[in-house]
């Protein structure tokens, strides 16, 4: 196993002209991803769920993310929280699936009961048979563990270190280039969500979205109307990359019908296009008239669920279209499952040096690398927090 | 055990497996005013007590009225 400590990251962080990719270890390696996850995923807002999946007060969804058992749960007040899905008493998990809670979260252990935000409400018997109270069980101190956490474009964010700053000035650099997008959004419903499980890491499933590099040879499908020289890279180093397009069509049904378009929208959205990877494993994308969202899993070194939710600017869509509009983008997101896949395999190649970068083509590759391997580089710097 | 009480325990077991909140606080607290009738205390609590946190759980009204009832037994912050 190799020695992630030592692990040379210098490379990666050149200018692209003169960088090499990240090491095989952060694909292969079970340390390395261990190591890499608690710099990049635990230590930035990471994206775990959706908010359309806890739509009412009650609806409590658990989550694993990277192991941690969490449950997003939406309050009476409408917020949506993320706790420690495990009771404060023996570490019992709380919500063991998806659904509504009438009341409060009951443990189905002891029954010790937390109000939907979180504070402990009741400890039966903790006295002793029919008495509740016990001086040396402090209600107050005992309530869910709850993580920050943050809701935008639907996609709820945590952060697991609570050392990152506030969502709202981290999120900064992507919010203001879309500030324009900054309206409601309808999920389209039950044909609007899909997963794909794939075979690979989950830092190859960004470096492939947010590069058009790809796309005449991946999508060929694309280069009747959208040629690579209509894209452009977006580069906003710590932030996100990803890729533009001038020329996309508005999407429309066998009658010439469209979606409704996002209210408000300057005229550079009228064939304008744009898909971000926000840092660390949100991948975005809007058009005039739908949006969509996805949410990277990583579950292992070698396996990451993609969760592809689709949204657009009105409750009330064409069933038929939406259908339309989510049976071309799977084909699209299933068109990249090789090529993701492959470089997965091929990070088994000993000596491999992580590869050299097109400087005119690679660059919000080469972004998001030097942004892991400088998030990596300063979480080797400090001193490691007790377990 | 009466007769009474054997139903009351029979439609307790069915509640529990049915994992019905609502009807395991209305049942407990049936089985509380029992206990509480015959002046046991301590078994009348025990009983509020299981019926206060299914009614918690239910999101049922009687949860206050429970509350209430185990706090004037100083039981129940």
């Amino acid at each position: 196993m190799p020695d992630t400590r030592h692990d040379d990251l210098s490379s990666v962080l050149r200018d692209v002209a003169q960088a090499t990719g990240l090491p095989n270890a952060h694909y292969t390696d079970p340390a390395t991803f261990e190591e890499e996850s608690r710099a990049v995923l635990h230590g930035s807002w990471a994206g775990i769920g959706f908010g359309k999946d806890v739509p009412e007060p009650g609806d409590a969804n658990p989550i694993d993310f990277l192991g941690l058992p969490l449950v997003a749960v939406r309050g009476r007040d409408g917020a949506v929280r993320v706790f420690q899905n495990i009771c404060r008493h023996r570490g019992m998990i709380l919500v063991p699936e998806r659904g509504k809670l009438r009341g409060v979260i009951r443990c189905p252990y002891h029954s010790w009961s937390y109000a939907l935000d979180g504070a402990l409400v009741a400890t039966p018997h903790v006295g002793g048979p029919g008495q509740n109270t016990h001086a040396a069980v402090d209600r107050a101190k005992l309530g869910l563990v709850e993580l920050r956490s943050h809701v935008w474009r639907d996609v709820i964010f945590v952060n697991v270190s609570g050392e990152a700053p506030a969502f709202e000035a981290y999120a900064a650099p992507v919010i203001d280039r879309w500030r324009e997008f900054e309206q409601p959004l309808f999920h389209g419903g039950a044909d609007s969500s899909f997963t794909l499980d794939v075979a690979t890491n989950w830092k190859l499933a960004v470096e492939n979205y947010c590069e058009s590099y790809h796309l005449p040879w991946v999508h060929p499908g694309l280069n009747s109307y959208s040629r690579l020289e209509d894209h452009y890279n977006i580069e906003a180093p710590g932030s996100h990359s990803g890729q533009g397009t001038l020329v996309y069509r508005q999407f429309r049904g066998r009658n010439g019908e469209t979606f409704p378009d996002f209210a408000g929208l300057s005229d550079r959205w009228n064939e304008g296009a744009e898909y971000i990877a926000f840092y660390p494993n949100v991948l975005l994308g809007v058009h005039r008239d739908h949006a969509f969202a996805i949410v990277l899993e990583p579950r292992a070194p070698d396996r990451t669920v993609e969760h592809i939710e689709i949204y657009y600017a009105a409750e009330a869509t064409d069933p038929a279209l939406r259908q339309a509009n989510a049976a071309l983008w799977k084909t699209v997101f299933e068109e990249d499952i090789g090529v993701v896949e492959g470089m997965q395999r091929g990070r088994r190649a000993s000596g491999f040096d992580g590869g050299r970068f097109s400087p005119a083509m690679d660059g919000p590759t080469h972004c998001f690398h030097a942004w892991v391997a400088g998030r990596v580089a300063e979480a080797r710097g400090r001193p490691r927090a007790a377990e | 055990m009466s007769a009474a009480e054997a139903a009351l325990d029979a439609r307790l077991l069915a509640a529990h497996a049915a994992g019905d909140a609502a009807a395991l606080a209305a049942l407990y607290a049936e089985a509380g005013d029992r206990a509480e009738a015959r002046g046991a205390v301590d078994a009348a609590c025990f009983f509020l007590t299981q019926a206060y946190v299914f009614a918690l759980e239910a999101g049922h009204a009687a949860a206050a009225t429970l509350h209430a009832r185990l706090v004037a037994h100083g039981r129940e912050a």
